[in-house]
C-alpha cells in the first residue's frame, strides 16, 4: 500500500494503482476520455491531466501515472481546467458537432464533458473531416469523422477480443482508425468496438436512430444464448427491446458481449413470435383459447405412463423443476430429458463418475488465475465466445501458456504462443488417455493419486495406451504427447476447458472422464486456478442438470423417448421449447418419431418446424418476459427479472405447468420465487440462496468434489475411408442452438449453413468457394454452401447444426464423425 | 345611503362606455391581427422541399405536455429524418418549448389560432398537416 494526498485528503491505495485509479477508489473523479479500466493504459487524450508537487507542477496524465510514495495530486486546479478546456476545443475543432443526428447524444463522453466545462466557443478553426462512412456491414457503422482517436476500439479488438481488426491508420492529421487496407470492416462483429468507443464513431446499425438514450429505460437480464451466462443490459422503450447497452460494470465479463449477445436480441420482439395457443382441428392447427387447449392436454397428460416429455435448457430453474415435479407426481412419468440426451452427460455421466459432483469443479474466473490451459476443440471460442475472451486475455495479459487438442485449428490457434495438435477427428479421448499413461510412467503423479478410489485399475487400463501407439492412429507426433502430458504435470495450476453441446456428439462421458483423471492424477483440481471446466451450451444447460431434468431411475432418454414414439410405447410427447427436427441428430428418425406419436404438445416462441407438426402449440414466453434463475456453465446462479411485460395472450412455461399441476389434480407454486424457495431447500448448493439474494450478482454454487478414477474402455476409432471425407458437426460463432435464427443480428452476418473445408480438398473437388455442393453420407444428401479455409485440415470437414433450412441431421445420424463425400 | 346613487353611477359608467372605442372584436367578420411572436399552432419548416426536422427527439423531450410524438427513420443517403411527427394539440400548452429547444431551426409556431375541430382524432396533427405551407 502506499500514502499520498489527492486534492487534500490523505489516502491509501494499492502500490499498482494508477492515479486515476486511486482517486477513483476515493470517490475523487478525474474525467477521462480514453481510458478504460480493461485495457492497458494508453494515455491518448490527455483529459486527465493532474498537477503532481513533487513533479514541480507539471501536468500529467492520471490513465497512465503510478503512484508513488508521498505524492501530492491536484486534480482540479484553474491551470488543469484550463487545459482540460483546451483538449476539448482541440478535439472539437474537426468534430462533426451532429449530436442531432448522432446516436451516441446523451450517452458521449465528449458531449458530456464539452458541457461540464462549458465549452462553448472555439479559439480556433479548422476544416472538418470529410471521411467516407463505412456502411458496408449490416451491425456496424463507423463514421471516422466523429472519432476522438482514443484508440478503445482497436485495443479492446486485439486485447481482449484478439481479432485485431482495427487499427491506427495513416500520420499525423490524417490519422484515422481503419481496417486493413483501408477497407470495410468484415470481423466477428462482437460489437466490443461499439461498447468502448467513447463518442458516436462506432453505432449499432440495427439500432440505428430507433431511440434516444435518455428515452430507454435499461434493464439488467442475462443473455439466453449460451451458457457463459453473460449480464445484459437491454435497452427497453414502448415495451419493445432495442438494443444491449454497454455496462462496464456488469459480470465478470466487465459488459464484454459476444455477437449473440450483443445483436440477437430481435426474437424477443419478432412478429412472428406466437400469440395464440394453436389446436389442430381437422389435420390444421387453428387458433384457440388458453383453457380449451390447456384442458385438451390435462385430458391426454391424464394417462401417465405413456407420456414423456423433452424439455430445452433455456428454460429458467423454476421452470424445469416445475415441469420436473408435474410429470414425476401428477402425470406420472420417468420419461424426461432435455439436450437431446447426450450434450449432458459429460456432467451428468462423466463427472458424476470422476467427481461425485454434476458439476465443472473450475469456475470461469479461474482461467485467468491459471499458468496452463488445455483446450479440448478450438470450437470452445466458437460456443462460449465470452470464454474465449478470457482465454485471449490469460494469456496476452497473464502469460498463460495454451495447448490446444482439437480436429482442425481456429482462432485460439492464433494467440501467441499457442500449441494446437490437430489430431484425426473422434480421438480427443484417446490422446488424453496417452497422456495419463505418460504422466504416470514418468513418475509426474501428484502424492494424493494413488490413494483416490479406482488408481490401480485405471492405471491397468492404460497399458493399452502407449503414446507411440495413440500417436500413430491419431495422426500426431508422439513427442508432441509426451511434450503436452510433461508440459501439464508440470505446471503449478493448471485448467482443462472442453465444450459440449448437441453437435459434439464426441464430448460425452468419456471425455469427461478423461480429462477428470488427467486432474485427478496430477492433483490439478479443488485448487485456484485449477480444474475442468465442462462448458455446458445453452443458457441453463448447467440448470437443468442441477434441477434434475434427465432421465434417470429407469426414465428414458431423449432418443429412447424418439424411439419409444416410433414404436408406440410412448403416446403423448410433451416438447417444450426444444425442436428436435433441426437440432437433434438423425432427422428421419425424429420424424419417425413426430409422426407416430399419437399426441404431440409443443410449447414454443415460434412456429418452429417441430411445433408445425403438434397437435396443441402454447405460445410461451421468452427470457425477457419473465423471472426466474439462470445457472451458468460454472454455477453461478442469476437471476433474471422481466425487461418488458408479456403480451397477455402468451403464458409463461412455468404458468402453463402450473396451470396444469392444478388441473390434474395437484397443488402448485403460483410465482417463481415460491417454486425457487423448494430448489434451494433439495439442490446441493443452492442452499440459502433466494430470489431476493440473487438480484444484485447471483451466487456460485459450490461444487462439492470426491474424485475418484474412472477406468477407460477401448475406444473405436473412425477408419478413414479412401474417397471420402470426415465430417465433424459443432456450432458457428454466430449462432447457439436453432434459437439465434430468429435473431437479426445473427443472421446478417451468418444466414445460412455452409460445410466448410480444406484448400486441398478444395481444390481435390474441383469446390471454390461459395459453391453449392451435395453431400452425402450412409443416412443422406444435401445441399450446403462450401466455405474454403485454412484452418481445415486434409480430409476433414466442418458444418454447424444451427439452421432450419440446412438441418445437417439429414446427413448427420449421432455419430462424432460422419464420413461423407462432396460432389459439386 | 339614497337607494339612488348607486344606479346613478352605474349609469354614468354605461354612459361613458356608449363614447368609447369597442374593445371585442365582430368576429368571424372582423380579424385580429395577431403579433409576430403570437405561439399558435406549430410548422415544420420546409428547406429544399424537405423537412427541416432531423428527428432529434429534443422537442418530445422538453414538452411538458408530453404531446410530441417523434419516429426516426434513415433516408436512402443514411440521413436521419422524422418518419412520423405529430403534436396533439388537445394536451399542447403552446409554451413554445419545442421552438426553444430545436438544435436546427426546423420548428416554429405561427399565428394561427382557428384550431376547433369536430372530432378528438382531428386534433392530432400529424406530419403532413404541421409542413410549413409555401
Ligand atoms: S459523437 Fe458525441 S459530440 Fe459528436 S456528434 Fe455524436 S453525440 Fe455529438
Ligand atoms: S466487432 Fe469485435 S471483432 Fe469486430 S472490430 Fe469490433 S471489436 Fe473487433
Ligand atoms: S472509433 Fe471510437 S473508440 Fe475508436 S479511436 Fe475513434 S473514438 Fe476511440
Ligand atoms: S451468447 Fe454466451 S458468450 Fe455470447 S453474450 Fe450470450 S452468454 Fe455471453
Ligand atoms: S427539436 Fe427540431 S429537429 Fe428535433 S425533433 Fe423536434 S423539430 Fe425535429
Ligand atoms: S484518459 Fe488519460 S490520457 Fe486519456
Amino acid at each position: 500500500m502506499v500514502n499520498l494526498t489527492i486534492d487534500d485528503k490523505q489516502v491509501t491505495v494499492p502500490r499498482t494503482a494508477t492515479i486515476y485509479e486511486a482517486a477513483k477508489l476515493n470517490g475523487i473523479n478525474i474525467p477521462i476520455l480514453c481510458h478504460d479500466k480493461k485495457l492497458k493504459p494508453f494515455g491518448a487524450c490527455r483529459m486527465c491531466l493532474v498537477e503532481v508537487e513533487q513533479m514541480k507542477g507539471r501536468q500529467i496524465p492520471a490513465c497512465t501515472t503510478p503512484v508513488t510514495e508521498g505524492m501530492i495530486i491536484r486534480t482540479s486546479t484553474p491551470d488543469i481546467i484550463k487545459a482540460r478546456k483546451m483538449v476539448l476545443e482541440l478535439l472539437l475543432l474537426n468534430h462533426p458537432l451532429d449530436c442531432p443526428v448522432c446516436d451516441k447524444s446523451g450517452d458521449c463522453d465528449l458531449q458530456n464533458l464539452t458541457y461540464e466545462y462549458q465549452v462553448n466557443s472555439n479559439r480556433f478553426t479548422d476544416e472538418k473531416f470529410h471521411h467516407e462512412i463505412d456502411y458496408n456491414n449490416p451491425l456496424i457503422e463507423r463514421d471516422m469523422n466523429r472519432c476522438v482517436l482514443c484508440g478503445k476500439c482497436a485495443r479492446v479488438c486485439d486485447e481482449i477480443v484478439s481479432y485485431g481488426a482495427l487499427t491506427f491508420i495513416d500520420r499525423g492529421i490524417e490519422t484515422k482508425i481503419g481496417c486493413e487496407f483501408d477497407d470495410a470492416l468484415n470481423c466477428e462483429f462482437c460489437g466490443s468496438c461499439i461498447a468502448v468507443c467513447p463518442v458516436g464513431s462506432l453505432l449499432a446499425r440495427p439500432f440505428k436512430h430507433k431511440a434516444r438514450w435518455w428515452a430507454m429505460t435499461k434493464q439488467k437480464s442475462v443473455c439466453g444464448y449460451c451458457g457463459t451466462g453473460c449480464n445484459l443490459t437491454l435497452g427497453v422503450k414502448d415495451n419493445k427491446v432495442l438494443t444491449t447497452i454497454y455496462d462496464e460494470d456488469q459480470g465478470f465479463h466487465k459488459g464484454q458481449l459476444c455477437v449473440r449477445g450483443r445483436f440477437g436480441y430481435q426474437f424477443i420482439n419478432s412478429d412472428k413470435r406466437l400469440t395464440k395457443p394453436l389446436v389442430k382441428k381437422n389435420g390444421v392447427l387453428t387458433e384457440s383459447t388458453w383453457d380449451e387447449a390447456l384442458e385438451i392436454v390435462a385430458g391426454r397428460l391424464k394417462v401417465g405412463s405413456s407420456v414423456a416429455a423433452l424439455a430445452t435448457p433455456r428454460l429458467t430453474n423454476e421452470e424445469l423443476s416445475l415441469f420436473r415435479t408435474m410429470l414425476l407426481e401428477n402425470v406420472g412419468t420417468k420419461n424426461f430429458d432435455h439436450a437431446a440426451g447426450y450434450a449432458h452427460s459429460a456432467l451428468t455421466e462423466g463427472f458424476a463418475g470422476s467427481f461425485g459432483a454434476t458439476a465443472s469443479s473450475a469456475n470461469i474466473l479461474d482461467i485467468q488465475k491459471s499458468d496452463f490451459l488445455l483446450v479440448i476443440k478450438t470450437d470452445a471460442y466458437e460456443t462460449h465466445p465470452v470464454v474465449g475472451f478470457e482465454v485471449n486475455m490469460a494469456v496476452k495479459n497473464k502469460g498463460v501458456r495454451l495447448s490446444i487438442l482439437s480436429d482442425k485449428r481456429g482462432k485460439l490457434s492464433k494467440l501467441p504462443d499457442a500449441k494446437t495438435l490437430v489430431h484425426m477427428p473422434g480421438s480427443e479421448v484417446a490422446v488424453l488417455n496417452a497422456i495419463a499413461k505418460i504422466i504416470i510412467d514418468e513418475k509426474l503423479v501428484d502424492a494424493s493419486a494413488a490413494s483416490i478410489a479406482g488408481y490401480a485399475e485405471f492405471e491397468k487400463a492404460l497399458s493399452a495406451f502407449s503414446a507411440e501407439a495413440i500417436a500413430a492412429q491419431v495422426g500426431i507426433v508422439a513427442s508432441d504427447i509426451k511434450k503436452l502430458a510433461s508440459e501439464y504435470a508440470a505446471a503449478e495450476k493448471a485448467l482443462i476447458i472442453f465444450p459440449t453441446g448437441q453437435a459434439y456428439t464426441g464430448h460425452n462421458a468419456d471425455l469427461a472422464n478423461a480429462v477428470a483423471n488427467l486432474a485427478i492424477l496430477t492433483g490439478k483440481y479443488g485448487k485456484e486456478g485449477c480444474g475442468v471446466l465442462c462448458l455446458s451450451e445453452k443458457n441453463n444447460s448447467q440448470g437443468a442438470v442441477d434441477m434434475g431434468f434427465y432421465a434417470q431411475d429407469g426414465g428414458l432418454n431423449s432418443l429412447q423417448i424418439l424411439d419409444a414414439c416410433a414404436a408406440g410405447t410412448v403416446k403423448t410427447l410433451f416438447i417444450a421449447g426444444e425442436n428436435p427436427l433441426v437440432s437433434y441428430p438423425d432427422r428421419n428418425r425424429v420424424k419417425a418419431a413426430l409422426d407416430a406419436v399419437e399426441f404431440l404438445i409443443v410449447s414454443e416462441l415460434f412456429l418452429t418446424e417441430t411445433a408445425a407438426t403438434a397437435d396443441v402449440v402454447l405460445p410461451v414466453c421468452s427470457y425477457a418476459e419473465k423471472d426466474g434463475t439462470f445457472t451458468s456453465t460454472d454455477r453461478r446462479v442469476q437471476y433474471i427479472k422481466p425487461a418488458i411485460r408479456k403480451n397477455v395472450q402468451i403464458k409463461t412455461d412455468f404458468e402453463i405447468f402450473s396451470d396444469l399441476i392444478s388441473r390434474l389434480g395437484g397443488q402448485a407454486p403460483l410465482r417463481p420465487a415460491a417454486q425457487f424457495e423448494k430448489i434451494a431447500s433439495n439442490t446441493p448448493g443452492y442452499f440459502g440462496m433466494s430470489h431476493i439474494t440473487l438480484q444484485k450478482d447471483g451466487a456460485f454454487a459450490p461444487v462439492k468434489i470426491t474424485p475418484a478414477f474412472v477406468t477407460p474402455h477401448a475406444l473405436a476409432t473412425v477408419a478413414p475411408e479412401t474417397g471420402k471425407l470426415a465430417l465433424v458437426t459443432g456450432s458457428a460463432l454466430y449462432h447457439s442452438g436453432s434459437l439465434s435464427q430468429y435473431g437479426e443480428g445473427p443472421m446478417h452476418v451468418c444466414p445460412e449453413g455452409y460445410i466448410e473445408l480444406s484448400r486441398s480438398d478444395a481444390s481435390a473437388n474441383k469446390i471454390a468457394e461459395n459453391d453449392m455442393i451435395t453431400v452425402s453420407s450412409a443416412t443422406g444428401s444435401m445441399q450446403l454452401k462450401a466455405k474454403v479455409s485454412l484452418r481445415m485440415p486434409a480430409g476433414v470437414v466442418f458444418a454447424p447444426y444451427h439452421f432450419s433450412t440446412a438441418p445437417i441431421n439429414t446427413i448427420w445420424s449421432g455419430a462424432p464423425v460422419t464420413m461423407v463425400t462432396l460432389v459439386k | 345611503m339614497n337607494p339612488i346613487t348607486p344606479i346613478i353611477n352605474g349609469m354614468k359608467i354605461t354612459l361613458k362606455h356608449m363614447f368609447m372605442k369597442p374593445v371585442t372584436l365582430q368576429y368571424p367578420d372582423e380579424r385580429p391581427k395577431v403579433a409576430e411572436r403570437f405561439r399558435g399552432l406549430h410548422a415544420l419548416k420546409v428547406s429544399h422541399s424537405k423537412a427541416k426536422c432531423v428527428a432529434c427527439y429534443l422537442c418530445p423531450t422538453v414538452c411538458p405536455a408530453k404531446c410530441i410524438t417523434v419516429e426516426a427513420g434513415e433516408d436512402a443517403n443514411h440521413d436521419k429524418y422524422a418518419t412520423v411527427y405529430e403534436i396533439d394539440m388537445l394536451r399542447c400548452i403552446f409554451c413554445g418549448y419545442c421552438v426553444e429547444a430545436c438544435p436546427v431551426d426546423a420548428l416554429k409556431m405561427t399565428g394561427e389560432f382557428e384550431l376547433a375541430n369536430y372530432s378528438r382524432q382531428d386534433f392530432i396533427y400529424s406530419k403532413e398537416r404541421l409542413l410549413e405551407k409555401q
